[in-house]
């Protein structure tokens, strides 16, 4: 049996004005899992967050956590009891210090983790008397994470965790990421990020969005064995084939060569490729990188 | 918690506004010894026009301690000044933080729109009360400095005239602040509203009845009756105005 959702959205749309920033985002995240939610700057991630949390109001669609309709006030309230959330300017009160932040906090979440408090103020070596105006990026982005992590949640809903962020800080935003995982209790992790690399290392699953869709989803590992690219070299210029096999995302026609990425594994585009009669023939390994450039270019080509 | 953040967020303004008032009210109290000895020096025919028509009448009502109190503490220092700081105290709305620093944070909590508006406006309003009350039994415990007296209920239905009107001013930088995403536009039209309303009773009603008339409890010091009336108005428009406050909240995207 597949897991129970913790995150489902159908058709959901976001309209501001003349700009419609999410257009029929489709989205479904199983419990348990760590998703990285992978896209451009403006290509919806901040909105369809904000509409999980029941921040902004989707023009159109449905939107549902943990079974309950974001949207509703009751629903959006139960939401939030069991997120965690980081926003992408690791918006906090300035006036606080860390520890009233802290303190604050914890008093609206009954399952508040007084242990990982604890172990976070010291592994983050947060100064509990200064004011968070006076932290630096990196110390608040650490702080927020703390926020986030304590309160005991089902889900963590961590909105660009690493921006602005030098790749030393970052690396142990992941690390904390990762190891709050690891230690079993199935909270659902829901990030957002342009960095691709980052979600390649912590995410077992992974939707890319662009222009407020989602272009690809799946399991990591899924995506890497179902996605390849095949290059089919001529001896003269390649010929201007359609390649009608399910599953061809792109062609790419470059004088003598044909670069046709696949999201159904490559034997079937192989087959087709044979047809043409081709000098050469290869399939080459792809990455996420590849995957999230070619799932864009695609649907810019759309 | 929630009542202490909101108290953190306009502390200041709250007590900058309270050192302010008192000021003020101790002021009147103080130059009222002054206003004596200048009190011969105005003609008792007065001048000619409008001008002049004024001075008369300030005069007149300074020749008794609580005239002047009236005239220049509750009807015109102290009206003006709580009515900035009423718009003060409700710009930023619920986010009374710089730029609304801090409201996705708010907004992922487990907390209902309308209690964290609720919070916010319980504690604006009782800051509210206590600068238009406090200040006004400044008057009553400064007077026997200055060899006078003026009666501590009579300072009471003042202030409660000061916080009655104050509140709709109030509510409205409330409401203006839920609509609009800085914390200039709310202020400026607030004031901008209180200074429209200031001229129409300057110019169209001499009656004490507008808003401006109640916060001075301008019937009550001539007629020694509670303006029932206003205060009920006055209170029927802050709810009017804090639950369209309400219902923008409730609806608006961040």
């Amino acid at each position: 049996m597949a897991d129970p959702l913790t995150i489902e959205t159908t058709g959901v749309r976001k309209r501001y004005g003349g700009v419609e920033a999410v257009r029929g985002l489709d989205l479904a995240v199983p419990a348990g899992s760590l998703c990285g939610f992978l896209g451009r700057n403006g290509a919806g991630k901040t909105t369809t967050i904000k509409i999980l949390l029941g921040m902004v109001r989707p023009t159109g669609g449905a939107a549902r956590v943990f079974g309950l309709p974001a949207d509703a006030p009751a629903g959006s309230l139960a939401i939030r009891r069991r997120t965690g959330y980081v926003s992408e300017e690791k918006d906090l009160y300035d006036y606080m210090t860390v520890e009233e932040m802290v303190r604050f906090t914890a008093r609206f979440f009954p399952r508040w983790r007084r242990d990982l408090e604890q172990r976070y103020l010291q592994r983050f070596e947060l100064p509990l008397v200064a004011r968070v105006k006076a932290l630096s990026r990196g110390t608040r982005t650490m702080l927020a994470l703390l926020l986030a992590l304590c309160r005991g949640a089902d889900l963590l809903i961590l909105d660009e965790p690493t921006a602005g962020l030098d790749p030393a800080v970052a690396e142990d935003v992941l690390q904390a990421l990762v190891a709050h995982v690891a230690s079993g209790d199935g909270t659902t992790v829901f990030f957002s990020s342009h960095q691709i690399a980052e979600v390649e290392q912590i995410a077992d699953r992974v939707a890319v969005v662009d222009r407020g869709r989602v272009v690809v989803s799946g399991l990591l590992d899924d995506l890497r064995e179902r996605y390849c690219r095949v290059q089919i070299v001529f001896d003269g210029a390649a010929p201007e084939a359609a390649f009608r096999t399910p599953g061809v995302a792109r062609v790419q026609r470059t004088g003598r060569v044909l670069t046709v990425t696949s999201s159904a594994g490559a034997g079937p585009v192989l087959a087709e490729a044979r047809t043409l009669g081709p000098a050469s023939v290869e399939v080459v390994p792809i990455t996420l990188k590849d995957i999230f450039l070619e799932s864009v270019a695609a649907q810019r080509e759309d | 918690m929630l009542w202490y953040k909101a108290w953190l967020e306009t502390r200041w303004r709250f007590l900058i506004g309270l050192l302010v008032l008192v000021c003020s009210a101790a002021a009147t109290v103080f130059t009222y010894p002054k206003v004596l000895q200048l009190l011969p020096l105005v003609p008792p025919e007065g001048a000619g026009g409008e001008l002049g028509r004024r001075i008369t009448e300030a005069a007149a009502l300074a020749r008794t301690y609580r005239g002047f109190v009236w005239s220049q503490g509750f009807g015109q220092d102290l009206m003006r000044m709580v009515t900035l700081f009423a718009a003060l105290l409700g710009v930023g709305g619920v986010f009374s933080g710089s730029s609304g620093a801090g409201s996705l944070f708010t907004l992922s909590m487990p907390v209902s729109r309308n209690r964290l508006l609720g919070t916010r406006t319980a504690i604006g309003l009782v800051e509210l009360l206590v600068l238009a009350i406090g200040p006004a039994l400044v008057i009553p415990l400064l007077s026997p400095a200055v060899g006078q007296r003026y009666a501590i209920d009579e300072a009471l239905v003042h202030g409660v005239c000061l916080f009655a009107a104050g509140s709709a001013f109030f509510s409205l930088a409330m409401l203006l602040s839920t609509i609009f995403s800085d914390a200039w536009r709310p202020l400026l039209v607030t004031l901008a509203i209180a200074l429209v309303l200031a001229f129409c009773g300057q110019v169209f009603d001499g009656s004490g009845e507008g808003i401006f008339g109640l916060m001075a409890g301008d019937v009550y010091f001539r007629t020694g009756a509670l303006p029932w009336w206003g205060l009920a108005i006055s209170a029927g428009t802050s709810g009017l105005l804090l639950y369209g406050a309400a219902a923008t909240f409730a609806r608006r995207d961040f």
